[in-house]
This record gives C-alpha cells, structure tokens and sequence, in this order.
C-alpha cells in the first residue's frame, strides 16, 4: 500500500516535472508595454519615431549590436575587421539567418537594404543619414560582404547598431510598397504580426530564431507575443500599468515612480540618461557672450544641484561638461576640472570684463546693466530650470528674462544666431553627437546654436572622427570636453534619471546600456 | 419634405467650402515647419529642400489648395506626410471608434439626463431639487480629462469593474459615462425646466381634474410636450460630444479620429489635419440637417416650408 502510494506520488511529482519543463521551454504569454505614441510607419528606414526604433529592437535585427557592457557585439554580423585604416570594413554574416517571409538573409539582402537606406526615392529621414558615409558595398560571398567608407569614420559602427538600421527584406519592400511601412520584413526574435491604427501593435515569437547576439540565448525567446498598446496619457499609461493590464511603461513618469519603489507587485529600474538633460547654450556672436569672461562667470554663478533637487526631486545627477557618465568617451576628470560654484569668481570675472555693480544692485557696464534673454522650450522642466536659474544669476546682478517659445520656433530662431542663449537637451548613443553641436559645419544647419566657429575645435571633432584607436579617441574626447568648457560655451545643468517599470510576472528582463529593455532571455510568469 | 432636404444640401455647401478654406489657410498659418519636424535634428539645408519639393510644399499655396479641393472632391484626401498611408483610409479605420464612443455617450446623456430632469421637477422636496441640481452643475463644470481620470482611479483600479484601456463593450463603459455625464447634466437641467413649464399648463390640470393618475399625466403628456426642446439640444449636444472625444479618447487610450487629430497636429501632418478638418466638417453639417429634419417631424407647427 505505502509502496503503491509512494510510486502514485514519483509518477505524480515526474509528470508534474515534465509538464513544468515543457512549459518552460514553450514559454509564451503576452507582454504588454503601455506606450505614449503611435508609429509614423514600422519600415525603419522611412521612420522618424523613437517607438518605432523601440519595436525594432524586438522585431529587427542589426549588423552588429552592443552588449551589456556597451561595447560592440555580434548581431547579423558574427566578425568584423577594418582594413586601410578604418576606410573599409569586412563583414562576415551568420550562417543560415532568413527573414521572417523565409527568405534567406545573406550578404546579397544585406546590400540591398543598405541601397534601399540611401536610395533618394526612399525619404529615409535616419536610416539615410545612418549609411550616409558609405561608398560601396562588394558582395565577396553569400555571407561576406565589404563596405567602403568615404573616409575613415570611427561613429560608422554605432551607426550600424542603431534600430533603425535593422535590415529589410529589400525586395518585400520593393513589391509592398507603403504597406511595408504596416508589415515589414525584418528577421527579428518577434516579427510584426498586426497593427491595429491607433491600437496597438502585435508581434508574434518567430519560432526559426537562432541567430541571437551572443550575451543572449541564440534560439526565439520564451515569451510568444509583445504588444504595444498605444495610451498617450501619462497618467492612464500609469493606471493600466497598476490595473496589470501592461506589464511595461518606459520611460515610466518620473513623478509617479515614489508611489511604485517598496511594492512588490512592480519593479522599478533607474539608468542615467545617455545625453545631457537641460543645459544653457551661449551664442558667441552677440553680447553679452562675445566675451569668454562672461561666459564663464555664468558657469560660476549656478549651483545646479538646487535643480537637481527641485527639478528632479534627487532623481539625477549634476552635469559638468557637454558629455554625461553614460556615453563612452565622457572624460572622468570633468567634474574636478568643470567651474565650480563661487559667486566671488563669478563677479571677480565679470570686473574684469568691465561689469562693475553698486552693492547689491544690478551689474553695469558704460551705464548699461547686464540683461539677457533665454530663450526656453515650453517644457515644464525646462521651464523651472530657467527660473533658478534666473534666480541665481539675480544674486549677482545679472537681468536674464525667460523667454518661453515653441519648439520648432525656437529651434528656427537658434540656428538663425540672432538670439543669446537657450535651453536645449539631448539624448544620444555615442560622443559624435559633439559634431553636432559644436562643429562648424553644423552653424546654420545643425545644432551649433553657439556659433562657435574654430578651426581649433573643428580640427579635434575630425580627429574623433577618424582615429581608430580606442585610446586615441577617448583622449581626443577628453580634450574637446575640456576645450569646450575653457571655451564656456555651454553652462551644463542637470541629467536626469530615466525609469522603466516592470510588473513582476515579468522575469529575466535586463535593462540594455542603449536604454531598452532586453527581452530574448526574459519569461513571463 | 424632399425640397426641405435639398435645400439643406445646397446651403450645406458654401459652409464646406469655408470649411475646406479654414482647415487648409490654418494648417498654413501655424507656425512649425513640418519638414523640419520630420526630420529631426539631423537634416540638413539640401534633406529639408529636397524633401520640401517631393512633398509639393514649396509650390504656391492657391496651387496647393486648388490640388487639395479637387482630389477631396473625389474623395481623396491625399497621402500622409508620416505614414504614407492615404489619408481616407486612415480616416475610416477609426471613424468606427469615435462613433461608438458617440453614440453610447449619447445614449448616458439622454437617459441620465432625462431621468433627473424629471425626478428634479416632479418631486416635491425642494432638497432633493437643489441636490440633483448641484450635482448637474458639476457635471457641466468639471473637464473630461478629470473626470475620466477619477472615474478610471473608482472603477478601474479601486473595484476593479472595468478595464480601463480594452476596445470592446466593457472598455466603452467609463469613456461613454466620462464624455456623457456633461451632455447629461445640460439635458437635465433643461428637462426640468421645460417640465415644469409644462406642468403648470391648464391642460395638465384638466387631465388632473379627470382622475388621470401622477404618473401617466407626467409620462403620457407632460414629458412628450417637455422632450420637444431637449430633442433639438441633443442634437446640438452631438458636435460638442465629437469635440470631447478628442479629450476622452486620449484619456482612455481609444483609437478615434479624435485623438488622431490631436497627432497629426502635433507633428504638422497637414494632409492629415486637412482631411480630418474636412470630414469633421462634413459630418457636423449633416447632423445638423438631420436635427432640423427631426425637429421639423416631432413638432408640425414648425413645418417644412
């Protein structure tokens, strides 16, 4: 009897095991992210929206990836190597990889893709600018292909990790036309299975996965559906996150996050923002700020840790210099070597300068006081942070007036330089976004709204550009982060804490340095 | 009947026409470059120019305008700057949302709003009177966004009744109550006073005078004499439920032509906007003709001249 019962319960117990291990392998569930905007279109190289990039990073596969530590990792490409100093680039694919119609994904489709990025009939808005330094791509075999360069460009394989250079199923695209944008061809762990307008979007596992970046499993991840549910409120994004009705909100709101830390339905996850939150642009070209002293004595005059605390209620650190901690290439002695706080510096500088003030009144200089506008975007944050600011340059006698203007207004009024300081923020993947802002190929066009124009900085921007050498290059970077800030030509504030929330059924789930969630690992419980 | 309905017809058209001219000169006059935007911060002077002239802005407006009235004419309302999609077709994938909205925020109004009335003006409780009353006052006052949020955070998270971002039945519950309970308390209030101008009618004191019971007096005469004007407000009330649609479908997350409008605004899709301005006009206008027609039918000292 006790025998019989004894084997009841190993048959029961062995059954139970095997169905739990058959489970576990089969995985499945639905993951749903509750998502603030709506795609323009899911072709990656017709988008503009962040979302779409996010999608693609579950339903698209890039030439090479980036793994948890930041550096460059295997994703299409297994091998890569430079040749002619960083001219061209030789790529080896992963054997047997197929896109999601089963088409075979070698280095025939891989061109085409490229092609079809920087075709002009395409309107590709970034995946254009993305392969924009290309030249030619040889097809060598089915899985190698070469890519020259128009010059040695060090970003060029960042570039080739950005989402929205996934690669296409070129001729799919061809035949589909704009009803590509709706179903692409990708060859991603999850392919696009629906999109319902203004819904949602629904991707399916794709069960012939097995070519998965190397800090991952290689085979199609457990969970079978992801869904992003399209809620532009931030507050219902948040209440359906607590309903259980989404499992994902990223970015979460920051003010909601207190409410949420210490329960244990939900999880919480904090990564430095990978650019600089809110800073202050000076535009050289006009007074007050034609003069480096005054510059600097505005880098003197804020205490930017008040806007740490009041802004961002502690949730982010301040900033020193043009690049944050969280992009490779930011110079650790920044902090020490950025100017401090000290309002004596700051008027002692500004005396130089010729700006003298009675007691506590306002600065003057030939009778005329010390006013300036800052232009500010109609954001809340930037908003607040514009008016400490004001509020500490008031201790020291300088006038600043807030200007609060549009957007796309104030962007126009920046580029024209007519102006003498804005708010501005970013967020980047690598430190060639100081080409942007500070080359001088970018006054006028891109976002060198200091109108900073040096063959100096200009000739350390290139050299970034086109050493090989990874020391090489963070020296360089450390040089023009310390060359702008003797320059002043920014006064850096703050960078802020970016949050995802998790509902704890989700398992597994890494947070990836590029700011998304890493799913290929993950289970849903 | 017939001529009454052409003739709406035809004044309806000058009226689109302006319509057409509006959505069209507005979308032009608004500052916000939607190349610009499109392209982010990376475009340079040649990706803006370039693209400008793909898009066909750089011709002259009264040449873009003409393109667009032509092409709307036959029903097609151009291609998205965004998406590529033909803008009709994006129209109707979420005209079906917004109906459904409508309609069931309709369906709270009258019903809320026609219960209260009557209850506020029947009852003899001067208490119970300013107490509905009060509560329709804030009914008008508090804005949708708000009060979709309270009603979410009661409901959805507290007891847990309703999802708060499903598309089906029990999904349309707190959006329709949320956009419905200010059409209900306007019709309320309106209820009530028209009643009781009714009540105090010599007919209501003839049929009192015959025995007829409280109720059937109220239901059988008074309320049909009462409805006549609250009919013509509910109609009126439907282009103000469109509008609030914009608010409540972005608070529950529905996909409508509302919250459709609201993007393609925000990101300049002009085609978009126009095609959007264009049908919300048309249909506003044809709600409205059918209102007059309802009216003409309940009440025939009106008549269809």
């Amino acid at each position: 009897m006790v025998k019989k019962t004894l084997h009841l319960v190993l048959a029961l117990l062995t059954a139970a095991l095997v169905a739990g291990t058959a489970l576990a392998q089969q995985g499945g569930g639905t993951l749903t992210f509750a998502y603030s905007e709506e795609p323009d279109t899911l072709d990656p190289q017709r988008t503009t929206t962040a979302v779409t990039g996010l999608i693609m990073r579950y339903a698209g596969d890039t030439i090479l990836t980036k793994d948890l530590t930041g550096a460059y990792a295997d994703g299409l490409a297994e091998a890569w190597e430079a040749s002619d100093g960083g001219l061209t680039w030789t790529f080896t694919l992963k054997p047997g990889v197929t896109f999601h119609d089963g088409t075979p994904l070698d280095a025939e489709a891989v061109r085409a893709s490229i092609q079809r990025a920087l075709a002009p009939e395409t309107q590709s808005p970034i995946a254009g600018s993305l392969f924009a330094p290309v030249t030619d791509i040889e097809v060598v075999d089915a899985r190698t292909f070469r890519i020259t360069l128009e010059t040695p460009f060090a970003p060029f394989l960042d570039n080739l990790t950005d989402p929205r250079g996934a690669i296409v199923q070129a001729a799919a695209a061809a035949e589909m036309g704009t009803e590509f944008g709706r179903r692409p061809v990708t060859s991603g762990p999850w392919r696009i299975a629906a999109w319902e307008s203004g819904e949602r979007i629904v991707l399916e596992r794709n069960d012939a996965y097995a070519w998965g970046p190397s800090y991952t499993r290689a085979d199609a991840p457990s969970i079978g559906r992801i869904e992003f549910r399209i809620v532009p409120e931030a507050a219902t994004r948040v209440a359906a996150f607590e309903a259980g009705e989404a499992q994902v909100v990223t970015p979460f709101p920051v003010t909601d996050v207190p409410r949420f830390l210490g329960d244990d339905r939900f999880q919480m996850v904090s990564f430095l923002r990978k650019g600089v939150g809110r800073f202050m642009e000076l535009n050289v070209l006009v007074a007050p700020f034609d003069d480096v002293r005054v510059r600097r004595a505005l880098n003197h005059a804020v205490d930017a840790s008040i806007m740490v605390d009041v802004v961002l209620e502690g949730r982010g650190i301040q900033a020193y210099g043009v690049l944050p901690p969280s992009i490779w290439g930011y110079w650790e002695g920044m902090e020490d070597y950025a100017p401090k706080y000290d309002p004596e510096t700051a008027l002692a500088l500004l005396a130089e300068a010729g700006w003298t003030r009675d007691g506590s009144g306002p600065l003057r200089k030939d009778g005329e006081a010390l006013t300036f506008t800052l232009l500010s975007p109609p954001f809340d944050d930037a908003v607040r942070t514009a008016q400490i600011a004001q509020q500490q340059f008031a201790e020291i006698g300088i006038d600043m007036t807030i200007e609060t203007i549009e957007f796309g207004t104030l962007l126009a009024r920046v580029k024209e330089g007519t102006h003498q300081a804005n708010l501005m923020g970013y967020t980047y993947t690598n430190p060639d976004i100081v080409h942007l802002w500070f080359h001088s190929s970018n006054i006028g066009t891109g976002l060198a709204h200091s109108h900073f124009d040096s063959p100096e900085l200009d000739a350390l921007i290139e050299r970034s550009r086109t050493e090989t050498d990874d020391d090489a290059r963070l020296a360089t970077y450390a040089e023009i982060q310390r060359f702008i800030s003797d320059q002043a030509l920014w006064v850096p504030f703050w960078i802020n804490d970016n949050y995802i929330g998790t509902n704890a059924s989700l398992v597994g789930a890494v947070v990836h340095p590029d700011g998304f969630l890493l799913l290929n690992d993950a289970t849903l419980d | 009947m017939f001529p009454f309905l052409l003739r709406r017809l035809i004044a309806a058209v000058p009226v689109l026409f302006g319509v057409s001219l509006l959505a069209f000169s507005m979308t032009h006059l608004t500052p916000g470059d939607p190349v610009t935007i499109m392209l982010g911060e990376r475009a340079t002077a040649e990706d803006v120019t370039r693209l400008r002239t793909e898009l066909g802005l750089d011709r002259p407006l009264p040449v873009q305008y003409g393109t667009f009235l032509v092409r709307a004419l036959r029903g097609d309302l151009g291609t998205s700057l965004r998406s590529g999609q033909p803008v009709a077709r994006e129209i109707a994938d979420r005209v079906g949302a917004t109906a459904a909205l409508t309609f069931a925020a309709m369906g709270v109004a009258v019903v809320v709003g026609v219960l209260l009335g009557t209850l506020a003006a029947i009852q003899r409780s001067p208490l119970v009177d300013a107490i509905i009353m009060s509560v329709a006052l804030v009914g008008i006052s508090m804005p949708t966004f708000w009060s979709g949020l309270l009603l979410i955070l009661l409901f959805a998270l507290t007891l847990g009744w309703f999802p708060i971002t499903a598309s089906g039945g029990a999904g349309l519950v707190l959006p329709a109550v949320t956009l419905g309970l200010p059409a209900a308390a306007v019709l309320a209030r309106l209820t009530r006073s028209a009643l009781l101008e009714v009540l105090g009618q010599d007919f209501i004191r003839t049929a009192k005078s015959k025995g007829v019971a409280a109720t059937g007096i109220v239901a059988r005469h008074a309320l049909r004499n009462a409805l006549i004007p609250v009919v013509t407000i509910v109609g009126l009330q439907f282009g103000n439920l469109m509008a609030g649609s914009v608010i409540v479908e972005s608070v529950f997350a529905r996909a409508g032509i509302g919250r459709f409008a609201v993007n393609a605004i925000m990101a300049r899709d002009l085609p978009q906007v126009q095609g959007i301005v264009l049908f919300a006009g048309v249909v506003y206008v044809g709600v409205n003709a059918l209102v007059d027609l309802v009216y003409a039918a309940i009440d025939p000292r009106i008549g269809v001249k």
